[in-house]
């Protein structure tokens, strides 16, 4: 469970997010959706622990982010969390076998515990056939279906998607949140999807904008 | 020490089993070397014959004898002093110049080790600024007084009565008194010993039989006080042995009675002599060298002559049939035979070839060497038969490793009529032969 | 072990920057290790001959060139501690109508056993014929080893032909050397007859000894010290082996030092490819951070990049360096070419702990220069990074400017550390603070260069210069690289021509005769006696001679023994080549005048006007020290003292060398023409001054050939480094050179605008290096070649040299950068910029 209690931060002495409080259960996804410059990426951030609040309380799973370190915030995005970027970040020198199985590497599962669950992924993402391929050979819808494969090869608690159709074209987009809405279902995570476009967020469980009054549902 | 590396060192060097006989010539040809040749008919004057003779090739001093140690068992002992003049150096003002070169050999005969103890020194007498030092060689023409290093054989008082030996090696030490009752006994004709027919071949040989011996012995580490009897030589030579000589055997005997009795025989060739194993450099220095150069020379020179010409027969080959009642046993032929007998009166008594004749008894084999040595005698003097048996058979000096000698050199009991009248030393050299393997 | 494949599979995608960085590491490590291994194997083979030599000998008594009294023998011999005493007398000896020398050793063979059994000889059989008994004492018997005999081409029953002192001696040779036959240039022979036949008489080298069992070594030194004359000393067999070390080791620790810097280059590139690297790599460290990794693990992955690098590099300079070394051996033998370890044939061995030294070192270098980017990119805040185009951050901050001056001011305080056991640590200490010290202030020289420069002038030089104010940090670590190398090469020349230029002017007051005759070599057995003095002196047109006696002295125990030069002295001392003050006349007490070099000064702590004691004719004899004067040619320390004085005190009547001064009408070609005819021919030779300076001058500029090419490598990586980081950034400027096309900017402009970037970041690290490497050169100068080699010297920078040498650099740098951009250039400018819409 994802608890979000009345956060608030500021850069500069300018508000950014102001007293926002959510509440996600597992198997919950769900779009946040705002303007430009409204706290979107801030929101995300938080929520992956990369930044930290000026006020409120972050917990996943009841583990309050507010007492864990710098390392051990790390080591919960590892364990727990799955990102699905715009950029991708597929890395160039990796096939995408290994792409998928890089969080596991990092949880220090190696080998074929690690190529197993990634092959799995793959096959479910529609590119089994592809984990020897370099990142090089694939389009950018294809590049995403890795990606989604990869933020869930280590089965997280919580996958955050930021903008994760911003560098396709509207089929591919489709195609890709389709993938994302099903596969964070069937792993029974909690799905944030943070995007600017109305569509994208219509493909989410329930839709929530974001604005300098908060989350609104 | 590095064994094998002292090998080298003397057959580089003096190989002195050949000193009394090889020419030094071809060394180099300006100023060719004269040695005093050993004349009949000279007149030995003491004290100055105790001295040294430097313008003479070769010199020893060779003293042998009977100690018994406190708990009244035997040991036999022997000191040696070579002086050589080596024909090289001798215009050189170097205080190292190697005119003449010392060789000392000391030896220790202890039944209860069942072989022999023995040590050998080399060096060349220091002249110039380092004359009087030490730590080198030297020897004095007035008297009988030769060291090396820490070794010495000296005469303590004027007239000559009295020695002392002082040696110390490796394995044992020994500081010994030897006084002589009366004066030296002179070999051959008033001293000119001849070892062949033809009168070249001869020394200047004076021995003192029936030396007191009283001292000290060092072995294992203890100290013990002996008493002995021992005799002593003194020979000198430029041109000792024939061509022909393949070895020597030699008796020096103080019988109980106070006389004294020195013989000695060079043999001839004895059976087949084989090639020497090795090759010739190696054969140079395993030749087995004698002691006095009676022996070592006498048999060095045969050997190295055997060696280095393989194939020629000598003469003396063909003589060399006398067969001893075994028929394991060969007698060699000899080719000179000599000796002094001095009475308990003092009166002394030369005997020419004819009165001296040696027979082997008993034949021992060396473990080491694989050499047969001859180690029990008959030796006729005259009439009389006398029947020489080793205190302990095993005598061999084996320093083929070190200085390349391989000799036989040994207390014996002297017995006759079954009864024992005496004591004294053998030497045998020159029996190296049919190394028999398996 | 995985993640490996996600960092280290990173150095695959950066092929030339990773290449420039292995090279640089593999030179460093290649020139470090086969300048050790080749030393290592001369040295292990000269301790090998020395302790073969010494034998079992427990002491030696030992003296200068030419020896002690061999009174000395008969003192010791007979002393109770000594059990057994092998004289020697040992010299060079040249081989007639040769150049080659032989070792001749003079020993009493009988002694040989008991102490040095390994010199012993043996006699060989010569056409069948066994060897003469005692023949090996005759006076013209010499025994050689296998490998002398095949070196010089006798067998036994042969002839081999030596000169002593201007005749020829014929040697028999009668035999071999079983236990030295792996030595080509030593003959043995009797030392009565060595005496006898080089007129050494009464002389000798060396005494070994062995002593009395239970008597300790020391003990016994101290007691047989004390009956010993002045000069002549009792000292472990092992000092030989310690004084041929030390007496190598300058030569060996500046060769070193180039290796070093080499290395200290090759972590720079690492540095500059691995902060290049990082900035490039920022959004994927950002998301690698973002899904878990911590930073730690980042931190260290990326020094492991480094790291790998720097093993890679390590491991095949280690490699590389085997091969040099044993092509320098075979080349240029085991002093490389500097004549310290003359007719030694080293073998080389692999030595594990060396190579491992040499490898740590290496991956040592990848390391640190992986280290700062790593701490960099560790630190940079995921979530910021994560949003694509923040490439320019490299390296923003203005460095660390206070930290810069404080190794600045410590490498000045390392100057003044004195030498430790003669190793000049605290110079190379100085030379890798000052080096520390200008990177660090890079960033400032980068800033204050870019204030200084006119900002006006045509668009790409305003664009570079633009870039150079508000970005330095691509031209610092640019620039990094090119400062080492710079300043390495600025160092070294700056040392090497006030070298050179000193020995020149030495050179000038040292030859100041028209014609110099010697005998042989000044090492050897060769002199000139009284006879052939006499006639010297009678020559027309000679108008006076300046005969040179050379010898050695033991001043002190454990040190190598110092030269001593015995020729007319004017009084003052004006021909030599003074330094400081000096008090000629003998002082307060008319002692002797003697003449100090600085090696002597340095090691023995002689100053002018100082009394002293020189042992001289096995006397202490009292002496005034008169001035400090500067040898070249003998680091080990020279006195000078007047021959009239040399020869009332020694007696010593011989000469090597004469130096001969023209009268009016005298004819040099004529005297020496008339002097080389009266002697068998080779015994003599003779040399106009101009002959030997050119000679000295080019013996010199060889032994630093090996620093010019070593300069020209370092200068090379560092263009390697500006070529690769430039190229590194150029793919990330492909939408920055697009969008310049776009606004109008011509291709050539763009080429330009590079170019002058190149030249701007080569121009800041050139110029740190000239500031870094003049401070380095006087570094060298005053401290490490003072220390090492006791030899001062006067500073001559050149000028016209560097500065062209700058213009280069500067010019090529340029080059380089065009030349890594141009693919960038290349492309479609359209589709470059495309790419970000």
């Amino acid at each position: 469970m994802l608890e979000i209690e009345a956060i608030s931060r500021q850069f500069n002495g300018r508000s950014v997010l102001r007293e926002v409080s959510l509440r996600l259960q597992p198997g919950e996804y769900v779009a946040i959706v705002g303007e430009s410059g409204v706290g979107k990426s801030t929101l995300l951030n938080l929520i992956a622990g990369l930044d930290r609040p000026d006020g409120g309380r972050l917990a996943l799973d009841g583990v309050d982010y507010g007492s864990l370190n710098e390392d051990a915030l790390t080591h919960l995005r590892r364990d727990k969390l799955g990102f699905v970027f715009q950029a991708f970040h597929i890395l160039p020198h990796l096939n995408l076998r290994q792409n998928v199985a890089l969080p596991l590497w990092l949880q220090g599962v190696e080998g074929v515990a690690a190529e197993t669950p990634a092959q799995q992924l793959l096959d479910a993402v529609g590119l089994g056939e592809r984990g020897d391929s370099w990142p090089r050979e694939l389009s950018g819808g294809e590049m995403q279906r890795v990606a989604i494969a990869r933020a869930l090869v280590h089965r997280p608690r919580l996958v955050l998607a930021d903008e994760p159709t911003g560098n396709l074209d509207p089929a591919n987009g489709a195609r890709v949140l389709a993938l994302l809405g099903e596969r964070i279902r069937e792993a029974g995570a909690i799905g944030i999807l943070v995007t600017h476009s109305l569509e994208a967020a219509a493909t989410a469980d329930r839709v929530l904008r974001l604005s300098a009054e908060g989350l609104v549902g | 020490m590095n064994k094998r590396a002292f090998l080298l060192a003397l057959a580089a060097l003096p190989a002195w089993r050949a000193l009394a006989a090889a020419p030094l010539g071809a060394a180099r040809p300006v100023a060719p070397v004269t040695f005093a040749p050993v004349l009949p008919g000279r007149t030995l004057v003491f004290p100055r014959d105790h001295g040294a003779h430097p313008d003479f090739r070769t010199e020893w001093w060779y003293a042998t004898g009977w100690l018994q140690l406190p708990d009244g068992s035997p040991v036999g002992f022997q000191t040696t002093f070579f002086r050589v003049r080596s024909g090289a150096g001798e215009g050189n003002p170097s205080s190292f110049a190697p005119r003449q070169l010392i060789l000392a050999h000391a030896a220790i005969a202890d039944p209860r080790l069942g072989r022999l103890r023995h040590d050998q020194r080399a060096a060349r007498v220091l002249g110039g600024a380092n004359a009087g030092s030490a730590g080198g060689a030297h020897y004095s023409s007035a008297r009988t007084d030769v060291h090396l290093g820490d070794w010495s054989f000296r005469q303590e008082d004027d007239s000559g009565r009295r020695y002392r030996a002082e040696v110390s090696a490796e394995s044992f030490s020994y500081a010994l008194t030897l006084v002589a009752e009366a004066p030296p006994m002179l070999n051959g004709e008033g001293g000119f010993s001849r070892k062949a027919a033809d009168p070249k071949h001869a020394s200047y040989y004076y021995s003192r039989p029936q030396l007191k011996v009283s001292g000290t012995l060092g072995l294992d580490g203890r100290t013990l006080p002996v008493t002995g009897r021992a005799w002593l030589d003194h020979e000198w030579s430029s041109e000792l042995l024939p061509e022909a000589a393949q070895g020597w055997d030699w008796i020096g005997i103080n019988f109980d009675d106070g006389s004294a009795l020195m013989a000695f025989r060079l043999r001839g060739r004895e059976g087949q002599m084989p090639a020497a194993p090795g090759g010739v450099a190696l054969a140079a220095s395993q030749v087995s060298s004698g002691k006095k150069a009676k022996a070592g020379l006498a048999g060095g020179q045969a050997e190295n002559s055997a060696e280095v010409s393989t194939a020629p027969q000598t003469g003396a080959q063909a003589h060399a049939e006398v067969h001893a009642d075994t028929a394991s046993q060969i007698q060699a032929e000899t080719l000179w035979s000599a000796g002094t007998l001095r009475h308990a009166d003092a009166a002394v008594e030369v005997l020419p070839p004819q009165a001296v004749a040696f027979t082997a008894l008993r034949r021992w084999r060396s473990p080491r060497t694989g050499v047969d040595y001859p180690v029990e005698w008959q030796v006729r003097i005259g009439r009389r038969r006398l029947h020489l048996q080793p205190l302990i058979d095993d005598q061999e000096l084996d320093s083929r490793r070190s200085t390349g000698a391989l000799y036989w050199e040994g207390a014996v009991r002297v017995s006759e009529d079954g009864r024992e009248i005496g004591r004294g030393y053998l030497e045998m050299t020159g029996y190296r032969e049919k190394i028999k393997v398996g | 072990m995985s993640l490996a494949k996600v960092f280290l599979g990173s150095l695959a995608r950066r092929r030339a920057a990773t290449a420039f960085s292995f090279a640089a590491i593999v030179l460093g490590v290649s020139l470090g290790m086969a300048v050790q291994a080749v030393h290592e194997a001369a040295l292990a083979e000269f301790g090998r001959g020395l302790r073969t030599m010494a034998g079992e000998a427990d002491l030696q008594v030992v003296g200068g060139r030419v020896g002690f009294d061999e009174s000395v023998y008969g003192l010791i011999a007979g002393q109770a501690d000594v059990a057994a005493a092998s004289p020697v007398i040992e010299f060079e000896a040249r081989l007639a109508g040769r150049r080659e020398t032989v070792q001749v050793v003079g020993a009493d063979l009988f002694a040989l056993a008991r102490v040095t059994p390994a010199l012993l000889p043996r006699p060989r059989a010569v056409d069948g014929k066994a060897p003469e008994p005692l023949a090996a004492l005759a006076d013209d018997a010499a025994f050689l080893g296998t490998a002398a005999q095949v070196a010089l081409g006798v067998k036994p029953g042969e002839v081999l032909r030596v000169q002593a002192g201007v005749e020829v001696l014929p040697l028999r040779v009668l035999g071999d050397l079983p236990g030295m036959a792996e030595n080509p240039r030593l003959v043995v022979m009797d030392i009565a007859a060595v005496q006898q036949r080089f007129e050494r008489l009464g002389r000798l080298s060396r005494v070994d000894l062995r002593l009395r069992e239970g008597v300790s070594p020391e003990a016994a030194r101290s007691r047989l010290q004390a009956l010993l004359p002045a000069g002549v000393l009792v000292e472990p067999p092992q000092a030989a082996e310690n004084q041929a070390a030390n007496l190598s080791r300058a030569y060996r620790v500046n060769l070193t030092l180039l290796a070093a810097m080499a290395l200290v280059t090759g972590g720079f590139l690492v540095f500059s490819a691995q902060a290049l690297s990082v900035v490039r790599r920022r959004t994927e460290f950002a998301f690698l951070r973002a899904i878990g990794l911590d930073r730690r693990r980042l931190f260290v992955w990326l020094l492991a990049e480094g790291a790998l690098v720097g093993l890679a590099g390590g491991l095949v300079g280690a490699a590389a360096g085997y091969a040099l070394a044993s092509a320098l051996l075979s080349v240029l033998g085991g002093d490389l070419g500097a004549g310290y370890f003359a007719g030694l044939t080293p073998q080389l061995h692999f030595q594990p702990e060396m190579t491992a030294l040499y490898v740590a070192l290496g991956v040592a270098a990848g390391v640190a220069g992986a280290w700062l980017p790593a701490r960099e990119a560790a630190t940079v805040s995921p979530a910021r990074a994560l949003k694509a185009g923040d490439e320019a951050a490299l390296m923003q901050g203005r460095g660390h400017p206070l930290l810069g001056i404080v190794l600045l001011a410590a490498s000045l305080a390392a100057c003044a550390i004195p030498p430790f056991g003669e190793l000049p640590l605290g110079g190379y200490l100085a030379v890798l603070l000052l080096l520390a010290g200008s990177i660090l202030l890079l960033p400032l020289a980068a800033g204050a260069l870019a204030r200084h420069l006119p900002s006006g002038g045509a668009v790409p030089w305003r664009l570079a210069l633009a870039r150079l104010r508000a970005a330095p940090g691509h031209a610092v670590v640019a620039a990094a690289g090119v400062l080492t190398s710079v300043a390495l090469a600025v160092a070294m020349a700056i040392m090497v021509t006030s070298f050179r230029d000193s020995v020149n002017e030495w050179l000038d007051h040292v030859l100041s005769a028209d014609v110099y005759v010697r005998a042989g070599h000044q090492i050897g057995g060769a002199y000139l006696d009284e006879d052939l003095q006499q006639r010297i002196l009678a020559q027309p047109g000679v108008a006076e001679v300046d005969f040179t006696r050379a010898d050695s002295l033991r001043l002190q125990a454990g040190q190598v023994p110092v030269a001593l030069i015995a020729r007319p002295v004017i009084p003052d001392g004006r021909e030599l080549a003074l330094v400081g003050a000096t008090q000629p006349g003998g002082g307060a007490e008319h002692l002797p005048d003697v003449w100090a070099s600085e090696a002597v000064r340095d090691l023995y702590g002689w100053r002018t006007g100082q009394r002293v004691e020189v042992p001289l004719g096995g006397r202490r004899v009292a002496m005034h020290v008169a001035g400090i004067w500067r040898d070249y040619s003998r680091q080990t320390g020279t006195l000078m003292i007047d021959l009239t004085v040399y020869r009332q005190l020694t007696g010593d009547r011989l000469v090597n060398e004469a130096g001969i001064h023209l009268g009016p009408g005298g004819d040099a070609a004529a005297i020496v023409k008339t002097l080389l005819d009266s002697v068998p021919p080779g015994a003599l030779e003779a040399a106009l001054p101009g002959e030997i300076r050119a000679i000295s001058l080019r013996i010199f500029d060889r032994t630093f050939a090996v620093t010019y090419l070593l300069e020209a490598v370092a200068v090379l990586i560092g263009l390697a480094g500006v070529a690769a980081s430039f190229a590194a950034l150029a793919a990330a400027r492909r939408r920055e050179f697009g969008m310049l096309r776009h606004l109008g900017l011509t291709r050539r402009q763009v080429g330009w605008m590079l170019a002058a970037e190149g030249a701007l970041a080569a121009g800041v690290g050139v110029l740190g290096g000239l500031v870094a490497g003049g401070a380095i050169g006087l570094v060298l100068i005053e401290v490490v070649n003072r220390q090492s080699f006791h030899w001062s010297m006067d500073l001559h920078v050149p000028w016209g040299s560097l500065v062209v040498f700058a213009g280069g650099l500067v010019a090529l740098a340029a080059l380089a950068a065009v030349l890594a951009g141009r693919q960038a250039m290349r492309q479609e400018a359209v589709l470059a910029v495309r790419e970000d819409w």
